[in-house]
């Protein structure tokens, strides 16, 4: 069992120094995490902490590839609300 | 160390604070003397040294430990110039030589901040070690540290053993109710903590960090960000609690919410303050001590003077071939600071001997005016209204001349005959000076000063690289003299 980070990480670092088993690394293009190592801080923290600081919806999944923190659930801002601004962004 | 409560009155509307106005001031004219020793070379808490002196911000501090809703984590923006936005970022050895190499080349600069594009201390290790290297290397740095507030307790005691005589803290509320609308979630103790319960503890740990910072004796500016609807009734509350607990200025900027920026308040349609409202803020704000209006909200790895970017000549890349001889750089800063510091006091003692032969002139009793100028520094006017990259607001009345906001403009006129888009480009710089009865540049063309006047602004180019705060006055006076300036029966009723 091992949670991935995925290529909406936008390399903030926050995630690496809080990891309790060591198992983010910095990589290219984006952080990454050794399943062998991670232990979805089970024993350490009540959540894990990777995914309780990253900011970015999506950016880190669970064990089954389900995203820990879905659309909409960090930033408050609802998904369909987010795609309509993004759509008129790019008809201009 | 405790500041002295000079004025609790509100400003009056259009009125000055006896602290933030009047012609025998500069803008901490209030403050003791170590206090004024610690910022009269600092351009971020002077505005008279904002004029002489620059700074530098690095980005070696990714992580951020909350989440605000005017700021998106995707930081990596070339184009940008707005706070929490950077190109490259830096380890904290290559921030040690950009600094170094910055200060070299520009020797006005005196101060190195840190401010994001995360939360510094949210980045200790990063953040600590750019001091330390930099407190040994580069002692006559001054070195500067913003933070939210969240990780500030256990962080003053390592901030007090460098070279740092100023921190910023963001404090944009007291209340936990105005906090949630405005952090969506803390991560504390491990945990994501979300909502009002995430806001109060950020509200605690800003209010306790603030009282330790100002035992230490370590100046603190508050930053807060007006947002309309949200904080503005509230901001004033703010002032004074932070006033009252030792900080020395305070800063109230403008939400800046785009959709393009892909923020809560951005996609969400909530608005930004028109520069009417945030005036009006900082004059309810202003009280015991000046409020800071000349905030220009740079990027987090803004280089030079403020308003003045050259963070492009200072890439990573360029500075690996500069060859830095810190030793003599730092003998060469000497003796232009001394300088600077000698024409600043030169123009303080001018500007307080102007004050008294005004004394003497019989005392106008017209209403204020708001003046715009067109400068590219040091006080004087001397910019031409096309290539003006910026407009000083200032504000001109019986008492004085007082400085009040900056407005950015889009450059109309590039030195080229001929330009598609001149038209709406001049139209929308006539439209950022709205409120401003007279702009003063050192020359204006035939075209905008027919625009200008038909819009009820009337361009004056007479001053040329003369003094700011005189000029403003001169043309106030020629005004209330030729009889443009009788209150009308209403403003009276106001001002009694």
């Amino acid at each position: 069992m091992a949670l991935k980070i995925i290529e909406s990480c936008v390399n903030c670092y926050a995630c690496e120094p809080l990891c309790p088993s060591n198992a983010i690394y910095e990589a290219k293009p984006h952080f990454l995490i050794d399943s062998k190592k991670c232990s979805e801080c089970e024993g350490d923290h009540a959540d894990p902490q990777c995914a309780s600081i990253c900011p970015i919806e999506g950016a880190i999944l669970d064990a089954f590839g389900v995203p820990i923190n879905p659309p909409g659930s960090l930033t408050g801002i609802p998904p369909e609300k987010m795609a309509e601004a993004m759509a008129e962004l790019q008809a201009h | 160390m405790e500041l002295p409560i000079l004025n609790d009155q509100p400003t009056t509307k259009g009125g000055c604070s006896a602290g933030s106005c009047g012609s025998t001031d500069d803008q901490l004219s209030h403050l003791t003397d170590d206090i004024r020793e610690k910022v009269q070379n600092h351009p971020c808490y002077s505005e008279d040294a904002h004029h002489y002196f620059a700074r530098m911000d690095v980005a070696v501090a990714p992580a951020c430990n909350i989440q605000c809703h005017y700021c998106n984590r995707k930081y990596d923006c070339a184009n940008e110039s707005r706070p929490g936005v950077v190109s490259e970022l830096l380890t904290p050895e290559q921030a040690v030589k950009k600094t170094m190499a910055v200060a070299a080349n520009i020797p006005q600069m005196t101060v190195l901040g840190i401010a994001g594009p995360g939360d510094p201390l949210a980045n200790p290790e990063r953040t600590f070690a750019t001091f330390r290297a930099l407190s040994e290397q580069a002692p006559d740095i001054k070195l500067c540290v913003s933070t939210n507030g969240l990780a500030l307790p256990q962080s003053v005691e390592e901030l007090s053993q460098h070279n740092i005589d100023h921190v910023t803290i963001t404090i944009n509320c007291v209340d936990p109710e105005i906090g949630a609308k405005i952090y969506p979630w803390v991560f504390w103790n491990n945990r994501r903590i979300k909502g009002k319960k995430g806001a109060k503890i950020l509200i605690e740990q800003q209010q306790k960090g603030l009282e330790m910072l100002v035992a230490k004796g370590i100046l603190v500016k508050v930053n807060s960000v007006m947002i309309p609807g949200i904080n503005d009734k509230h901001l004033s509350e703010v002032s004074r609690i932070v006033k009252e607990k030792g900080a020395f200025l305070h800063n109230v900027m403008p939400l800046i919410a785009e959709a393009e920026h892909g923020t809560f308040y951005g996609v969400m349609g909530q608005r930004g303050p028109t520069a009417a409202e945030l005036q009006e803020l900082q004059d309810q704000c202003a009280g015991d001590m000046n409020m800071m209006r000349h905030c220009r909200q740079c990027r987090a790895d803004a280089v030079g003077l403020l308003g003045e970017d050259r963070g492009d000549e200072f890439t990573m890349d360029k500075i690996e071939e500069m060859e830095i001889d810190y030793q003599a750089a730092m003998e060469k800063r000497k003796v232009i600071h001394d300088a600077i510091a000698l024409e600043m006091d030169e123009k303080r003692v001018a500007k307080t001997q102007i004050a008294q032969e005004r004394q003497t002139l019989p005392k106008l009793s017209t209403r204020p005016v708001l003046m715009a100028v067109a400068t590219g520094g040091q006080g004087v006017m001397n910019v031409h209204f096309g290539h003006a990259k910026e407009f000083l607001i200032y504000e001109a009345s019986p008492d004085g001349v007082r400085f009040i906001s900056h407005r950015k403009t889009d450059l109309y006129c590039s030195g080229d005959s001929t330009c598609g888009e001149a038209e709406t480009a001049l139209q929308r710089n006539i439209r950022t000076l709205e409120g401003c009865e007279v702009v003063l540049c050192s020359k204006i063309g035939y075209e905008p000063w027919e625009q200008l006047e038909a819009a009820g602004i009337q361009p004056n180019g007479e001053h040329a690289m003369e003094s700011i705060k005189e000029a403003v006055m001169a043309v106030y006076r020629e005004l209330a003299e030729s009889g443009k300036l009788e209150e009308t029966d209403e403003q009276q009723r106001v001002n009694a």
